[in-house]
Parts: structure tokens; C-alpha cells; sequence
């Protein structure tokens, strides 16, 4: 079966080498030369993934992300930014955007996105909301895969009582690779972490894509906790 | 030529001293000989007279005596008679003889020593009723007044009684009175001579000694000493303030002449005097006075002359006069020959269209037209304004360029038409003009950086994703299909291309200009810059109109200049735009329109926008540097400043039409290149 991907740039030699590039990964690859354009589609064709360029004429990446979300709220949408435009990737993020991508566009960032995405989608068809919390020998891990959204904070509150309750040393926060934090995901682990910090909580994060990482540096995450010493096996 | 006129002309060469001379000399001796012999004719007839008349008497008295020894035929009586009339005193030197005759003529009785000479009794004979008859007779080379007298008895005439007067006493008179006269007018000649030497020098000494001094004065030497009459220490002109400063008026120079409501000198003047005198001294004083003038105006004009010559030669300014007729260089200042590099020798002569053979040379031939021959001095005095043409190339020696504004006015010199050409260096100017222009280029640059950082990274994406999809297939050991295998190489390159266009026109614009303009087809430099901010401009949802003429004739300037004056003109039309509507507004007009085109000798750009416009009072002041209509901190006001010195330097002109709320377009003239 033929995935369906949206690709949304102003640039007709990108859109060019989308469509060679995510044909190579077994994709069938719509595209659209602006923001309008591509909401159209959209909405025509609903793919699973969309790739959309931000600056673009008529109606930009940011207004068509929008607008998809509104059509489809567990939409995968990747925006595409210009190389180390961090900012610009946040700021997609607090309008729900699932992943960033760099220009120029490197075959393994670009594999690596796209099956995150795939993997959130799945997540999402199987409604696997719930954050696992897993016991270990020093500490208790939450395991936090897919999406990880405003919905997600409940029941990433009640994992972190229950993961307090144990009593355990230290507790981890294990982040999927497939992990994808918006804007409201961000604001409540910036508190959650707050909490915990001034509990005298010992709280460190293991696992998390390198895009994220960069955006938790960025957001000032990584200031309120340390990434994790040991690796756990698994 | 008649010896009158020969005379006259003789006598016209002859000294004042001789001419006086001898003309008072003729005139007295003149008039002394018409005297002397006018005295003499009286002197003689009256003193003849009187002579006959007592000749005449004593005849009668013999006549009355002798009458009876006559008719009594007594001779022995009659001599005596006669003797002794004859020897009476002083008769003896004027009687000569007496003789006495009968009717028939026969002498009776003579007083003579001698024979009696046979003529005599013939020589004067008395006719019969004459009463008396004086003639003269000559006896032995003697000149007598021979007087007859007739004896009369009763009324018959017995005979004539005949004395004899000797002309020697009236000789010896007049011979007295001759000698008397000529030594009277000897004495008169030599007083003449001597008062006339008198007069005469003492006019003459005087005029040689002024005709002396004015040979000298007009030789040049004017320091010669001016003594006229006598030592006179009172006069001391070197005294005279006015002398020593020529700052200083004197009174009595300055006047003009038509301004004489009444000569004024000053009060005390240590200078003009005039003496009472005769007309010598005052000719005296008026000529030391005239002098003195001289020497005051030539002191004055020295100092004049030195002044201007200083100015000339020391001038900061190099200076040329120039020949109107053949624009030959007659003469240049030291600041002339040390900014051109030449040598005084090599530049007289030469032709000064030389020294800026791209310098306009219609202006100097319409500088000339105005003073053409047969033009007259009216037009040349309607001319005496002065041409200024600033930033003109000229060539120093070796064929050095650099620019100088060039300022040029008419002036006769040495009787001549000829232009004064003062030339002001402005190289630093021009290349502090530069460094603006490239110091405005770089914020140029520097606002360009984002959109080009932005039109970078488009071709580079492209190429990377393209080898990124060879590298793939070939990691996962998969052919890649010619169809799109052909594709990527084609965009492969084609983005490597535009990436290169992208940064040559960066590299030229960066490009400080030439000091020769090149020819530029203006539709070249609209494109370059397009070609890196157009994307950047629709992203903000700006669109372009193009409507650029086709085979324009080429324009006379700098290509990147042109591009910086474009860029400046979009970017500000951008930020009106920005000011009226928002990107974000998608119903709002946003759109930037660009013409070119050529016609009547000249080529237009206009850039036209659809943003919030500029009212009157802003259009005039827009060009003027620092003045800006963004907020503090959004810009210098530099942009259209420079943007405008660069179009005039072009020769062009910038125009704009606006209304507040109504966007605004700007439009640069060109002139054509020749």
C-alpha cells in the first residue's frame, strides 16, 4: 500500500526531490506550491503525513498547519525550517506540530522523522494514551511514547504519583524515540518538572529524538533536569 | 622752397634765446634807423634851410651895400665889401665865396683865392624876376649852396650878388649827428642783448630744466630730484600719510572729476602747494605737483600689482587663463603646475582642452560663441558671468585621472578676450563620496543578508536532496531509473547555477566602481536585483508587475551603483507597502511595479508602489540626507540621499508623484550615452 505524504513548498526543485526522494521510501508524494493549496488537498486527500515548508507565498506554513490541525487534529504535520531556525520550529510546535525537519533536507533526518511520525500515527489509531510506569532496580521509569499533548497531562500527573509513591531514588522520564512534545506538552513538563524540583524530586530523562532534545535546550527544560547517567538496558 | 619760406623756417629752428633775441633786436634796430633817418631828413632840411636863409641874407645885405659900388662901377669897394662880409667871424667856415655879376653876367668881384673857375658864373644863373636861386654847385670837388640874389636899383636889376655856402658845415653836423646815432644804437644793441639774454633765461632755465626731468620721468626714473626754484625744506612730502599707506585716500588726488562741487585737500596738505609767483614758478609747482601725483598713483598701482600678483602666485586655488580663441594656456599659477604635474615651460602654449579631453567641450565653445569676434564689448560685458561645471575629469600629467570641479569667467586679458579658469581638486571629495556610497552599499548588504541567506539555502536544499536520493538507492542497492536519474542531475545543476548567479551579483554589487562609467542597459541591473530579494518580497506577499522595455539604448554609469540605487527604491517601497497593509492582509493591495523604457534622448525607470504615499511637505525633503519618514532606529535616511548623488552623477534626474494614501512612484531619468 502506497502511504500517502503532502508536501507543501514554494520551491518547485524541492518539491521536485520530495517526490524522488519519498517515492524512494515507498511513499506517494502529493504536492502543493503554497499554503492554500496544500489545505486543499488536504482536505481532498487526507494524507497521513504532511511536510510543509513555512515561509511561503499567499498563505504560510504556520496559517496551513493551522488550518490542518483544525481539519484533522492528529495530523502529522513536519514542518520544514531553515537550518538551525529553532524558533521558528517552537513556535510550530505550540500549534501542534508533531516534528521539525532542516533544511537541507539529510535522507537519514528525513527517514528518521518519517518514521516517528508513523509511529505516533499507529500510537494514536491504538488510543495507547496512557503513560506506562515502570519499576526499576534504583528508579521508576515513565515511559512516554507518541504524541505527547495536553491530553496527555493527566495521565502524566497520575504516573508521576504514582511513580512518588513508590519512593523510589530517582525517578526517569523515558522519552520514545518516536516522542514528539508540542507547545502545551512543553508548558506542562516545564511545571511538572518545576514541582518536582522544589519536592526535592531527583528527576532525569533518558531516550528523546535529537530534534527535541535541541528544542528542550532551547525551551530551558534542560536547565531543570539532567539527562539521565545509565543507560537502562531495553 | 621760396628763400622767405626757407627763412622762416630757419628762424622757426632757432633757440627761444636766439629767436627773442633777435627779434627784439630787429624790432629796436628797426625803429632806430627809421628815426635816425628820419631825425637826419629833418635835422637836414631845416638846418639847409636855415642856412640858405642866412646865405640869403647876407646876400642881401650885400646886395643893398654894393649896389651903389656897382653902378659906380667902384670895384676896389665891392671886394672889400664882400671880403669882408665874406671873413665876418664865423662866416669865414660857412662862406665859401661871395662873387657879385652884372646883368650881363660878367663877375665884378669874387672873394675867391683862387682863379675863378669859368663854370661857376654859368652854374647858377638867376632869371629876370626871380627874387632868389639856390642850386648846388660843384666847385673843385667841392659841394657849394650857390644863393643868387638879385641887385636891384630901384626896380632894374644891376646884377646878382652869388655867396657860396659850404656843405661841409652841414656835413660835419650831420656827420656828428650820425656818429651820435650809431653809437646810441650800438648801446641799444647791447642792452637788448643783454636784457633779452636776461629774460630769456629766466624763462628758459626753468623749461630745460622741467624738459630735463620730464625725459627722465618718462624713461622711468622717477626718483630724480625735483628742484625747481630754490631749496625749500618746508617741503617735505615724504610726510604725507596718504604717501606712505596706500590704504589712505588723498583728499586731492581721489577726486573725481566729476564730482568737483569743490576741491578739497586737506588741511595741512605736506604735498600740493602753489607758490605766488609768476607763471614760471607756478608752472614749476604744478609740474612737482603732477609728479608727486604720478609717483602716489605708480606707489598705489605697484602695490596693487604686488597684491594680485601675490594673490595670483600664491593663490590656494590652481589658476588658468586660457586664450578664447584657441584655448591656449597663457598662464598658470604655481598651484596649477604642482596639482598637474607639469613644468611652467610645458604648460604655456598648450592647448587646455588637453588637460580634459572627455571635460565637456561644448561648454567651453559656448563660453566662446558668446564673446566671438565681431561680438563687441556689450556682449562681453553681458557675458562676464562665469560657468560652473562641478566633477569634471581631467588628466594630469601622464594621463593621471582625477576629478576637479571647474569654475570659468571671462576677463580681457593683455587686450585680449580670455577665460579664468580656477579648478578645485576634488578627488578627496569624490572618494569620500565613494566611501559613503559604499558604506550605504554595505547596509545594503546587510539587509539583504536574510533574503539571501534564504535564496541560498533554496538551491542548496535542492542539490542535497537530490544526491541524498542517489546515496539512498545506493545504499539500499537499488537502481535508480534514468527517468529520475535524469532529473535530479538536471536540477542538480540547475540549482548549482542559480546559486552562482545569486553570489555573483553579490560579489558585484560589493564592488567599489570604476572611475570610468561603462555603457549600462538599465534593464541589467533591475534584473541582478530582482534576482535576489524578489522571493524575499512575495514571501511577504509582495507581488511584482515587470513592464521593461526591450533594446534600450544604453545609459552612461555604474552597473552595481545602479543596483544599489534599485535596491534602495524597493526596499523603501516595501516598507510603505508594509506601513499601509499588512502581509497577512489578503485583500489589500501589495503590489510593486517596475518600468523601463526610452524616448526623446533619454531612459526611464520608474518604480511604483501601492504603499501609504508621501505628502508634500515630505516629497520635497525626502533626498535630503539623515531625513526619514520611518521611526527612530528603523533607518538612517541615508538610502535615497545616496541614491540621489548617484543619479546626478549621472547626469539623471529623480522625479516622484505621490499622494498620502496613494502610494508613490519614483521615476529616474537617464540621458542617453552619446
Amino acid at each position: 500500500m502506497d502511504k500517502k505524504i503532502l508536501v507543501i513548498d514554494d520551491e518547485q526543485p524541492t518539491l521536485n526531490m520530495f517526490r524522488l526522494l519519498l517515492g524512494a521510501y515507498g511513499y506517494e508524494t502529493l504536492t502543493a506550491a503554497n499554503g492554500a493549496e496544500g489545505v486543499e488537498i488536504f482536505e481532498r486527500e487526507r494524507p497521513g503525513i504532511v511536510l510543509t515548508d513555512i515561509k511561503m507565498p499567499v498563505m504560510d506554513g504556520i496559517e496551513a498547519l493551522r488550518r490542518i490541525k483544525d481539519l484533522a487534529p492528529h495530523a502529522e504535520v513536519i514542518v520544514i525550517t531553515g537550518h538551525g531556525d529553532m524558533e521558528l520550529a517552537i513556535r510550530a510546535l505550540n500549534l501542534d506540530a508533531t516534528d521539525f525537519l532542516n533544511k537541507p533536507v539529510q535522507r537519514q533526518g528525513l527517514s528518521q522523522a518519517l518514521s516517528r511520525a508513523e509511529e505516533r500515527l499507529a500510537i494514536a489509531r491504538t488510543h495507547k494514551q496512557e503513560i506506562a510506569v515502570v519499576e526499576e532496580d534504583e528508579a521508576v521509569a515513565l515511559i512516554l511514547r507518541g504524541s505527547v499533548t495536553a491530553r496527555s497531562e493527566p495521565f502524566l500527573t497520575r504516573a508521576m504519583a504514582v511513580a512518588r509513591a513508590l519512593g523510589k531514588a530517582e525517578i526517569v522520564l523515558d522519552f520514545d524515540e518516536n516522542a514528539s512534545i508540542n507547545g502545551a506538552g512543553l508548558a506542562f513538563l516545564t511545571s511538572l518538572l518545576q514541582e518536582a524540583r522544589d519536592n526535592g524530586d531527583a528527576v532525569c530523562i533518558r531516550g528523546l529524538s535529537e530534534n527535541f532534545r535541541k528544542v528542550f535546550e532551547v525551551v530551558g527544560i534542560s536547565r531543570l533536569v539532567e539527562p539521565c547517567r545509565m543507560q537502562t538496558p531495553g | 622752397m621760396s628763400p622767405v619760406r626757407r627763412a622762416l623756417a630757419r628762424y622757426e629752428s632757432l633757440s627761444l634765446k636766439n629767436k627773442i633775441f633777435l627779434s627784439i633786436l630787429g624790432v629796436v634796430l628797426g625803429i632806430s634807423v627809421a628815426i635816425a633817418f628820419l631825425a637826419r631828413y629833418i635835422l637836414v632840411s631845416s638846418l639847409t634851410a636855415e642856412l640858405e636863409l642866412r646865405g640869403s641874407a647876407i646876400a642881401h645885405s650885400v646886395a643893398e651895400r654894393g649896389g651903389a659900388y656897382v653902378l659906380d662901377k667902384n670895384s676896389p669897394m665891392l671886394l672889400s665889401l664882400i671880403f669882408d662880409e665874406a671873413r665876418l667871424h664865423e662866416r669865414k667856415n660857412l662862406i665859401a665865396y661871395i662873387f657879385v655879376t652884372d646883368q650881363d653876367g660878367l663877375v665884378l668881384a669874387h672873394t675867391m683865392t683862387r682863379a675863378f673857375p669859368a663854370e661857376l658864373r654859368q652854374a647858377n644863373v638867376l632869371e629876370p624876376g626871380e627874387s632868389r636861386s639856390v642850386r648846388l654847385v660843384n666847385v673843385e670837388q667841392d659841394s657849394i649852396h650857390d644863393i643868387a640874389v638879385p641887385m636891384n636899383e630901384g626896380l632894374y636889376r644891376i646884377g646878382s650878388v652869388h655867396v657860396g655856402l659850404s656843405k661841409s658845415h652841414i656835413d660835419s653836423l650831420i656827420a656828428t649827428l650820425r656818429l651820435t646815432f650809431l653809437g646810441f644804437i650800438s648801446a641799444i644793441i647791447l642792452i637788448t642783448f643783454y636784457l633779452s639774454d636776461r629774460l630769456t633765461r629766466h624763462i628758459i632755465r626753468p623749461l630745460s630744466k622741467l624738459t630735463r626731468i620730464s625725459d627722465e620721468l618718462s624713461r622711468g626714473n622717477f626718483d630724480i630730484s625735483l628742484d625747481m626754484q630754490e631749496e625749500d625744506e618746508r617741503w617735505r612730502p615724504m610726510d604725507c600719510p596718504a604717501y606712505a599707506d596706500t590704504e589712505m585716500p588723498c583728499w586731492h588726488f581721489d577726486q573725481s572729476a566729476r564730482q568737483a562741487v569743490g576741491h578739497r585737500t586737506c588741511e595741512s596738505c605736506v604735498f600740493y602747494r602753489k607758490r605766488q609767483g609768476d607763471e614760471v614758478v607756478q608752472l614749476g609747482d604744478s609740474f612737482r605737483n603732477m609728479v608727486w601725483s604720478i609717483k602716489l598713483y605708480r606707489r598705489r598701482l605697484r602695490e596693487s600689482e604686488e597684491k594680485y600678483r601675490s594673490l595670483f602666485d600664491s593663490g590656494p586655488d590652481p589658476v588658468f587663463v586660457v586664450d578664447c580663441t584657441d584655448f591656449a594656456i597663457k598662464d598658470a599659477n604655481p598651484r596649477a603646475l604642482e596639482l598637474y604635474g607639469y613644468e611652467k615651460h610645458e604648460l604655456l602654449g598648450k592647448s587646455y582642452l588637453s588637460l580634459g579631453p572627455e571635460n565637456r567641450d561644448d561648454c567651453l565653445l559656448s563660453f566662446a560663441g558668446e564673446d566671438a569676434p565681431g561680438a563687441g564689448d556689450e556682449s562681453l560685458a553681458a557675458a562676464a558671468g562665469c560657468l560652473y561645471h562641478p566633477k569634471v575629469l581631467h588628466y594630469k600629467k601622464g594621463q593621471r585621472p582625477f576629478y576637479v570641479n571647474v569654475h570659468a569667467c571671462s576677463i580681457s586679458y593683455r587686450g585680449r578676450h580670455a577665460i579664468i579658469i580656477s579648478v578645485t581638486d576634488i578627488t578627496e571629495m569624490i572618494e569620500k563620496d565613494a566611501q559613503l556610497i559604499q558604506a550605504g552599499k554595505m547596509k545594503s548588504l546587510g539587509e539583504m543578508s536574510a533574503g539571501i541567506a534564504h535564496e541560498l539555502n533554496q538551491p542548496l536544499n535542492a542539490i542535497k536532496m537530490g544526491s541524498e536520493f542517489l546515496a539512498l538507492l545506493d545504499e539500499q542497492g537499488r537502481a535508480v531509473s534514468a527517468e529520475s536519474y535524469r532529473q535530479v542531475v538536471r536540477e542538480i545543476s540547475g540549482q548549482v547555477d542559480r546559486a552562482a548567479e545569486i553570489i555573483n551579483t553579490l560579489r558585484a554589487f560589493g564592488r567599489k566602481a570604476e572611475i570610468f562609467k561603462e555603457r549600462v542597459d538599465v534593464n541589467h541591473p533591475v534584473t541582478s536585483v530582482l534576482t535576489i530579494v524578489r522571493r524575499q518580497f512575495e514571501l511577504d506577499n509582495i507581488r511584482f508587475r515587470l513592464e521593461l522595455g526591450e533594446n534600450l539604448p544604453p545609459v552612461l554609469a555604474h552597473d552595481n551603483r545602479l543596483q544599489q540605487v534599485f535596491f534602495n527604491l524597493l526596499t523603501n517601497a516595501r516598507d510603505a507597502i508594509n506601513e499601509r497593509s499588512q502581509p497577512t492582509d489578503m485583500g489589500a493591495p501589495r503590489l510593486i511595479t517596475i518600468e523601463t523604457c526610452a524616448g526623446g534622448g533619454f531612459v526611464v525607470v520608474s518604480v511604483s508602489d501601492t504603499g501609504v504615499g508621501l505628502d508634500e511637505g515630505v516629497r520635497d525633503k525626502i533626498f535630503e540626507p539623515f531625513f526619514t519618514t520611518k521611526e527612530t532606529g528603523q533607518g538612517m535616511g541615508l538610502g535615497l540621499a545616496i541614491s540621489y548623488g548617484i543619479v546626478r552623477d549621472y547626469g539623471g534626474e529623480i522625479r516622484i508623484e505621490s499622494a498620502l494614501g496613494r502610494g508613490a512612484r519614483i521615476s529616474l531619468i537617464f540621458p542617453q550615452a552619446a
